[in-house]
Formats: C-alpha cells, sequence, structure tokens
C-alpha cells in the first residue's frame, strides 16, 4: 500500500515537472526573411556620411556637393542577389 | 485632394537629387538602368565603403542591404527605411512622394 501511494506520488512530481518544461511551440517561430539583416546605425537627424562615387552616367558624385542646394534621396538596392 | 494636388505641384524635382546605390560596377549599373528604364544615376559603390559608412553592409553575403536614405539639403538625414519597406529603385517615384509627404506636414 506504502509502496502504492510513493509510486502515485512519484508519477505526480514526473508529471508537474514534465508539465514545467516550456513546450517547444511557446518558443517564437524563427522570421522567415532569412539572414540576419544588419541595421544601419544612423539616426533621423544625423549628418549624413559624406561619399564620392562613380555613376552611370559617367559622372562622379560627391554627396557634400548638393549642401544648400538639393535634397538627396539615396536608394540602396541589391542588384546580383535579387534576379534584378 | 486638392491639398494633395497642391503639394504635388509644390514638388520640385530640379530640388531632389536620386540616387540608386550598389556595390556594383558601374557597367553592371548601367545594364540594370537599361533594363528597368531608370533616368535617375546609379552610384557603384565597389569598394563598399559607403554601405559600411551607412550601417547596412552584410559582411556575410558581401553587399549592401537595401535601404533608402533622405538628406535634406543642411545635409541631414531626414528619413531611413530599411529592408523591404525600403524604396524599390525601380520607382524613383516613390522617393518622390517620401518628400512630398514631408513637405505636406510641415
Amino acid at each position: 500500500m506504502i509502496k502504492n501511494a510513493l509510486s502515485l506520488i512519484f508519477v505526480l512530481a514526473a508529471a508537474s515537472i514534465a508539465a514545467a518544461q516550456p513546450t517547444p511551440t511557446q518558443t517564437p517561430a524563427p522570421a522567415k526573411t532569412a539572414p540576419q539583416a544588419p541595421h544601419t546605425n544612423l539616426k533621423v537627424g544625423q549628418a549624413a556620411p559624406d561619399f564620392t562615387l562613380r555613376a552611370t552616367d559617367g559622372k562622379t558624385y560627391k554627396l557634400s556637393d548638393f549642401k544648400s542646394k538639393k535634397s538627396v534621396v539615396l536608394a540602396f538596392y541589391v542588384l546580383a542577389f535579387t534576379g534584378g | 485632394m486638392k491639398a494633395y494636388q497642391a503639394d504635388i505641384a509644390k514638388f520640385d524635382p530640379n530640388d531632389t537629387q536620386i540616387f540608386g546605390v550598389s556595390v556594383d560596377s558601374v557597367p553592371a549599373n548601367r545594364e540594370f538602368a537599361k533594363q528597368n528604364g531608370l533616368t535617375f544615376p546609379l552610384l557603384s559603390d565597389f569598394k563598399r565603403t559607403v554601405v559600411k559608412d551607412y550601417g547596412i553592409f552584410n559582411e556575410e553575403g558581401g553587399y549592401g542591404n537595401r535601404a533608402t536614405f533622405v538628406i535634406d539639403k543642411d545635409g541631414v538625414i531626414q528619413h531611413i527605411k530599411e529592408g523591404n519597406e525600403a524604396i524599390d529603385p525601380t520607382s524613383a517615384e516613390d522617393a518622390c512622394n517620401i518628400l512630398t509627404h514631408k513637405k505636406a506636414s510641415q
């Protein structure tokens, strides 16, 4: 009888331990948009880093040349990895 | 609707320079521009210095991630969008719209 009671306690204890374990469904599913994209450390309100780059029109552009003249939109894109 | 139309009129393309930027070579960018009928210049950040300066360099892939920065006449960043929210460079119109909305909200 005591043996039965002990084994019942054991089973209950084992069951409660099992219940306390986090189930796999509770962990957030990894985002489908794979590799971890690096995020810019630049913020709105900060000065934009200057650059000098060659362009498709044969000219070389310097960001600081646009100061007090034009707003500039920089659209960074991934060409070789998106298939156009 | 009238106000919206007025804002579009306020936007002056001569007031804004749009650039596409990638780590591809100038000839590769020329081909891309040709294929997509892009009229604005595409900058070639072949040395990956600019993508690093702007913090969007993907070390693993060796390329810059998709991102859009709008910089005002004082050289100050006014708008940042990254990843899928960033502008598709094949649609410069979107960039113009951002500036239009910025002006409207000021």
